[in-house]
């Protein structure tokens, strides 16, 4: 443990806690349990990534309907497989902490539930969310009549300017009159 | 077709532009290239623009850099202020953030290190604090199981239930504060010792006579004491206990119900994002267990389906023809008038079993028949309650009306029942209780005691007599008929929550005649909360439909409401003939005997105060001072309404306006796409 510890350095420590909402206690235990994912030869190296299929195995993330959404929008890898640095680990992490403010879990949930990363929550997006939500299993999933009465309601709800598509704003305008969205926005190690 | 269209008409907007989706994407505004340009997308995606963004700067050279600058030039100017933690970018993205903030690289100094860790662990504490508080919180643990099992709905009786203990609680603080504790430590030696006398029995504590009669149970035991000063004595005390109880009730009561009530009506239907909130904050990011996650996944998938469904029944509704309406609204006056009749003849029987209890109560030989004449009207309005609500919910299931408006109109009927057959049990026990006039208060009383007792014996036998066995036989006797009969049970919130209704209001109209309802209130919500999860985790299965948590605790609230207004009609009914014919109502026990009432005992404590003071309360007290204040809050409403009106008048036309200007970016953007292309297809 004391060794894991030793290896972030100082100025890196304090350079993560400027840019992450991580106290150093977290920081540092982010780090023990990245390096426990890692491979025994890639643990000296800084930017090693580990790939998503066993991110998702952290029992923080395991039964997470969206967690490999979670590690594509985390995920600053050029071949957009998911994988993740330390340094998007902790990115994940800050947005998901007790002290990130609204807009920034907001912003964050807004991307992982824009599943064609195509800036806005389009009739696709929806669908995949709402079938993330109700398990993806044939008898769990709503039949497409329902699906689209669901989705019209919602764009009806939520799209203010009716272009047919929600975004980030008219998301944001949702979110943040719904009181427990900062307490469910949450993974702590 | 034609009327679901029309029906369908306010959605036509959203709905023509999600078919345009489909039909012409290649001309879709958010997929042309100048959309990713557009300043509004740059401010939403700064991670990956702004990443690329500044690559592209660094090679394109200075042209480039303005260029950018110019066109995220607004959500910049707000960012440059937050600190960088604050930024929705990569660790790299902040990093470049950084160095375009020419910020120097100065490292965090010990000193804010600390502070910021401080803070952090302050904030920790304040968590774990609370968290430790919420463990000290009783049943926590069960609710949450009985949540994960049965749902919102079922856990929301459960933390009414708990609520209704606290309150009771805080009624045996007051009491045992103003009434019981003075009572008992200024009690004048003149009365004869408490004891048990030979020919009190165990029944007495069933019926309330007796020893218990004579106990501090009740309103006669608690006599003008030695503790007589003109604004401090045991009658003024008692009279503040009492109206403590009553008020603080109403304040939180009615907090409770105002809460609930903005959350879920006063936002109204144009401003409601009920869907929307399902579905964006519906998943809970902490669940860890796979089990708390399938449980999750089937409890979404109710509550979607669920509004689903009501959604469409509006929608036929709304379709139905003429004669289907006529044909309907007959029907429904059929049933209703069968309702009235089921009422009427409810009343009627109470009446009849008050008489025949009060004839023959004290007359008979035996004790076991005497012990059931007593306890003959209580045993009527039980089952009466009991049968009734059943036969009404059968009822409105043949009225056509939608899942949850079944469900409010069979409470409706149902409350009126509770409430009207408590009433009217309440009117014939003061009509005729003025001859036998020996303490009138404590014959009432006992009427109550009797009726809260009894209830709590209803609750447990209707659980391991009827509930149980049930079970019993279905687990045993799969295949029997009677198994067959007799189907699965459910736990039916609203009745339930109508009994615990109904108990509380019996305690709150008794405890000014039995002063130690609340304390046998507690004892038996607690055992009714052990009987009630039992039955929940053992006889029910659960809903296929899910009971709304949100609407639906509004409503246990606004019944206890009504409860609570019951009891304050009551005591002003009972109390107000004292003051008109004080002579035949004088009573001859308990804090006003020898021709003190209400009244005069708080009109002796204000002439003993000095002048300025009683001027200010026959001030207080008079018209002169009500119009005033009436007048004022009419003022304060309207000027609240009026501004309520204009913040509504404000929001529709930026929504309008909104509106306007998303076309406009719309067509432009459009526009743009069709003419790049058509200039790259001249080249």
């Amino acid at each position: 443990m004391g060794t894991t510890a030793s290896q972030l350095s100082k100025e890196s420590l304090s350079e993560y806690q400027e840019l992450t909402f991580l106290t150093k206690q977290e920081i540092l235990l982010a780090h023990k349990r990245f390096t426990e994912l890692l491979e025994k030869h890639e643990k000296d190296q800084i930017d090693a990534r580990v790939p998503m299929g066993k991110i998702i195995t952290l029992p923080e993330l395991k039964s997470n309907p969206f967690k490999e959404r979670i590690c594509r929008v985390f995920s600053t890898s050029e071949q957009k497989d998911g994988s993740l640095t330390f340094e998007d680990f902790l990115d994940l992490l800050s947005a998901f902490s007790d002290s990130a403010t609204l807009e920034i879990k907001s912003h964050y949930a807004f991307r992982i539930f824009d599943f064609d990363d195509d800036g806005t929550l389009d009739c696709a997006d929806l669908e995949k969310l709402v079938n993330c939500l109700t398990g993806e299993t044939n008898d769990a999933k709503l039949s497409s009549t329902e699906m689209k009465q669901l989705i019209s309601n919602i764009l009806e709800e939520s799209d203010i300017d009716k272009d047919g598509t929600v975004n980030l704003s008219e998301f944001q305008h949702v979110i943040s009159r719904s009181p427990d969205f900062v307490s469910s926005f949450k993974i702590v190690l | 077709m034609e009327a679901h269209e029309s029906v369908d008409f306010m959605r036509l907007m959203s709905e023509e532009s999600t078919v345009s989706t489909l039909s012409s994407d290649s001309c879709e505004y958010y997929q042309t290239e100048i959309f990713d340009l557009l300043p509004s997308i740059q401010a939403s995606r700064p991670e990956q623009n702004r990443h690329d963004f500044s690559e592209e700067t660094n090679q394109g050279g200075r042209e480039a850099r303005e260029k950018s600058g110019q066109l995220s030039r607004g959500p910049r100017d707000k960012t440059s202020m937050q600190p960088l933690r604050n930024l929705a970018m990569c660790i790299q993205g902040k990093r470049g953030a950084k160095e375009r903030r020419k910020l120097e690289v100065n490292d965090i100094n010990f000193w804010e290190s600390w502070r910021k860790s401080q803070s952090t662990n302050r904030k920790r504490v304040r968590e774990q604090i609370k968290e430790a508080l919420s463990g000290l919180v009783p049943w926590e643990h069960t609710l949450r199981t009985i949540e994960g099992k049965f749902g919102v709905g079922v856990k929301s009786y459960f933390v009414f239930l708990r609520y209704l203990i606290y309150l009771n609680l805080l009624h045996c603080v007051l009491i045992g504060g103003f009434i019981v504790g003075p009572s008992i430590f200024y009690r004048s030696d003149k009365y004869e010792p408490l004891s048990y006398n030979e020919n009190d029995s165990a029944l007495n504590f069933f019926l309330g006579t007796g020893y218990v009669n004579r106990s501090l149970v009740f309103y006669g035991f608690y006599t003008r004491g030695s503790l007589d000063l003109k604004c401090l004595n045991t009658p003024l005390l008692y009279l503040a206990g009492i109206f403590s109880i009553i008020f603080l009730s109403l304040i939180l009561v009615v907090r409770r119900t105002t809460v609930g009530y903005k959350h879920t009506w006063m936002l109204g239907k144009r401003y409601s994002m009920n869907v929307s909130y399902k579905i964006f904050c519906g998943w809970d990011f902490t669940i860890q267990d796979p089990t708390a996650a399938a449980l999750k996944h089937g409890f979404i998938r109710n509550d979607l389906k669920l509004f689903l469904e009501e959604q469409s029944f509006s929608l036929r509704a709304a379709q139905r023809t003429l004669r289907e309406k006529v044909r309907l609204y007959l029907l429904r006056i059929i049933l209703n008038l069968i309702a009235i009749s089921l009422l009427g003849g409810a009343f009627y029987l109470i009446y009849f079993a008050t008489q025949t209890s009060l004839k023959k109560g004290n007359s008979q030989p035996h004790w076991l028949v005497s012990l059931l004449f007593q306890y003959l009207p209580p045993i009527t309005i039980t089952f009466v309650n009991l049968v009734l609500p059943h036969i009404f919910r059968k009822i409105s299931s043949f009225e056509d009306y939608s899942f949850t408006m079944q469900v409010n109109v069979t409470l409706l009927r149902s409350i009126f029942l509770k409430l009207a057959s408590l009433g009217i049990y309440l009117f014939f026990v003061f009509t005729t209780t003025e001859q036998d006039a020996k303490c009138k208060e404590n014959q009432f009383g006992r009427e109550m005691y009797k009726l809260s007792i009894f209830n709590f014996l209803a609750t447990f036998f209707s659980v391991f007599f009827f509930n149980y066995p049930r079970k019993l036989v279905q687990e045993t006797y799969p295949r029997s008929l009677l198994a067959r009969i007799s189907g699965k049970q459910r736990f039916l919130i609203p009745f339930n929550v109508l009994d615990l209704v109904y108990s509380q209001t019996v305690s709150w109209v008794g405890v000014y005649y039995c002063p130690l309802l609340p304390v046998i209130g507690i004892v038996s919500l607690v055992v009714t909360f052990y009987v009630k999860k039992f039955s929940v985790m053992r006889c029910c299965v659960p809903e296929q439909r899910m009971f709304r948590g949100s609407s639906s605790s509004v409503l246990f609230h606004f019944m206890l409401l009504l409860g609570l207004f019951m009891c304050a009609a009551t005591l002003g009914f009972n109390h107000y003939p004292l003051q008109s014919t004080e002579g035949r109502n004088a009573s001859s026990c308990g804090p006003f005997r020898n021709e003190q009432t209400m009244f005069n005992v708080t009109g002796d404590c204000v002439k003993s105060l000095p002048s300025p003071a009683q001027t200010t309360i026959r001030y207080l007290t008079s018209e002169a001072f009500a119009l005033p204040l009436i007048l004022a809050e009419i003022i304060f409403l309207t000027s609240y309404v009026s501004r309520r009106r204009a913040n509504q008048r404000a929001i529709e036309r930026l929504k309008d306006m909104l509106v306007m200007s998303s076309s406009d970016k719309r067509f432009l953007v459009k526009q743009h796409a069709t003419m790049l292309r058509q200039r790259n297809k001249q080249h």
